[in-house]
């Protein structure tokens, strides 16, 4: 009975994944084969495959994704504890949500890639454009729901902090804030997608080094093959960063 | 240092009535000897208060004004929804009366923590990141206790409620009454000077009720705070009160004071179903189930 079990898990957890990337992949392979496309236009999945490989074994490679890595990190990080703290101010202090209401609500609008070419003016192809852009994006992404969920804690909570002797801002901290930790980081793990895209669509405009020159550079030299690997490429390493992040988070957040 | 200082008097009701005399409040936490630890009176003073909700004014509390002596337990009783919980808001500071006031040991109940208070929720509030011995323990700390000391603590009172062995359960795998004993011993656990319960029995099943109240007299002999006790069932409010307050519907008032006596708890006696017929008529209830014939 318990191979039987392993075997229904194997099926769902390893064949039905395996059997979804399958059908693209021949979908993929279809197409070209059937409107004999050339690699210019759309390389095959074997194509796309070795140069893949080629571009795992070469340095500038890495140089690239570690480029894009950092600006992300270092962007994501300031807008993560930047937000964080911003909508807990915001959650706390009605002066300072209506203070901040009107600025915030036009600028969270503003998508960030409104902001490319400024930052490209200001910053130039530098990684502190970057990087600001990517704090830009998570910030307000945090600062929303951070202030959101912080003002909706359980009124009974407060009450009995209160009770316990806590004051204001002790209450912020380690009630309020501890209460609403599971949903900041969920919207933590959405920031980061949001994040991951806006470095890489930075990179496409203006950039001396990253993921996202390395594919317009493809582009411009009609290397199909690798514009795609590297878009394979940014997909995973986006959905790795995000499973990450969401685990890391969690695992020690989670109370629910 | 400061447990060498002698314990500065308690200022005369008059003057604090008056607004006058203000104790630093350092000489009345610190101050260790147990007749300070005693608690002090609570004064609720034509207090009005009501809620606005969608626009329209619920008025609540209507003209209360009752005294709790020092290390007495005044049990109130009154209709669903009447404001007995806005009452102990009130009382804790947690809420700022419409008009009138609270005074607490002689001054003036103001909004945030009171170092002197321990109060019991209707809901047990319990925070859920915590385990049930840091949910008792957290209180203490905050206050300035020691870890070990808090840790002490909280494992005796978590033996009181009959809970030692859910100490590292978390909130979310309590069953609603055993969630409710842990915000009892939470409240108890502060030894606090004036403690205020809301219906903390409700939750728990009529054996466990009998057990914590008798647990629950044995505490109060040996700490003697002021209580102020809501509840729902007049038999708990014979066998816990010194007084009981009787409130009206919303906007409650006071209906009467009962006092409570030595005999009236002895439910055995005549004395008791006398006290208990008068208590029930007051809320509008008949002691007799039985219909006319």
């Amino acid at each position: 009975m318990t191979t039987e079990m392993s075997r229904l898990r194997v099926t769902r957890r390893l064949l039905l994944p395996l059997a979804g990337l399958v059908i693209v992949l021949v979908a993929w392979e279809g197409t070209v084969v059937a409107y004999a496309l050339p690699s210019i236009v759309l390389p095959s999945p074997r194509a796309v495959a070795r140069t893949l490989g080629e571009l795992v074994a070469s340095r500038s490679f890495w140089r690239d994704v570690g480029v894009s890595l950092y600006e992300f990190a270092a962007g994501y990080a300031t807008g993560v504890v930047l937000g964080i703290a911003v909508g807990v101010l915001i959650g706390e202090s009605r002066r300072f949500r209506l203070a901040t209401t009107p600025v915030i609500e036009a600028l969270r609008f503003i998508v960030p890639f409104a902001w490319i070419p400024l930052t490209i003016l200001w910053f130039g192809t530098s990684f502190t454009g970057k990087i600001l852009l990517v704090a830009y994006a998570v910030f307000f992404v945090m600062v929303v729901s951070t202030a959101r969920a912080v003002a909706h804690v359980e009124p009974t909570l407060s009450r009995v902090g209160t009770m316990l002797g806590m004051g204001r801002w002790h209450l912020a901290w380690k009630v309020h804030l501890r209460a609403a930790a599971p949903t900041i980081a969920s919207a933590a793990r959405a920031a980061a997608a949001i994040g991951w895209i806006a470095v890489v669509a930075a990179e496409y405009i203006g950039a001396s080094a990253g993921l996202g020159l390395m594919i317009t550079n493809a582009a411009t030299s009609l290397a199909t093959s690798v514009v795609i690997a590297g878009m394979i490429v940014i997909g995973l390493i986006g959905a790795g960063v995000s499973a990450l992040i969401g685990s890391l988070f969690r695992s020690r957040l989670d109370y629910r | 240092m400061i447990a060498n200082l002698p314990a500065e008097p308690d200022p005369p009701v008059a003057d604090a009535a008056r607004g006058g005399a203000q104790t630093p409040p350092e000489a009345r936490v610190r101050a260790t000897s147990p007749s300070a630890r005693h608690g002090g009176e609570l004064i609720v003073d034509r207090v009005f208060h009501h809620f606005v909700s969608s626009g329209r004014r619920i008025d609540v509390l209507n003209d209360v004004s009752f005294r709790v002596a020092a290390a007495s337990v005044a049990c109130v009783v009154g209709p669903s929804g009447c404001g007995k919980s806005t009452l102990l808001g009130l009382a804790a500071g947690l809420l700022r009366p419409a008009s009138g006031r609270m005074i607490w040991d002689g001054q003036a109940v103001k909004l945030g923590p009171n170092p002197d208070l321990g109060m019991a929720f209707q809901q047990p509030g319990l925070f859920p990141w915590m385990t049930v011995h840091e949910n008792v323990a957290v209180g203490l700390r905050t206050r300035g206790r020691s870890r070990r000391d808090a840790r002490a603590i909280a494992e005796r009172f978590l033996h009181t409620v009959g809970l030692a062995e859910f100490r590292d359960a978390y909130p979310s795998q309590l069953s609603g009454g055993m969630a409710q004993r842990v915000g009892i011993a939470r409240a108890l656990a502060l030894e606090p000077r004036l403690l205020l319960l809301d219906e903390p029995f409700a939750a728990v099943d009529a054996f466990t009720r009998l057990k914590l109240q008798q647990e629950f007299k044995a505490l109060l002999k040996l700490h003697r705070p002021t209580v102020l006790f809501v509840t729902h069932d007049v038999p708990e409010a014979i066998a816990l009160g010194d007084v009981i307050v009787v409130m009206t519907q919303r906007p409650a008032a006071v209906q009467r004071i009962i006092p409570v006596t030595r005999e009236d708890r002895d439910r055995a006696s005549p004395a008791y179903a006398r006290k208990l017929a008068d208590t029930l008529e007051c809320l509008g209830v008949s002691s007799n189930l039985e219909p006319e014939p």
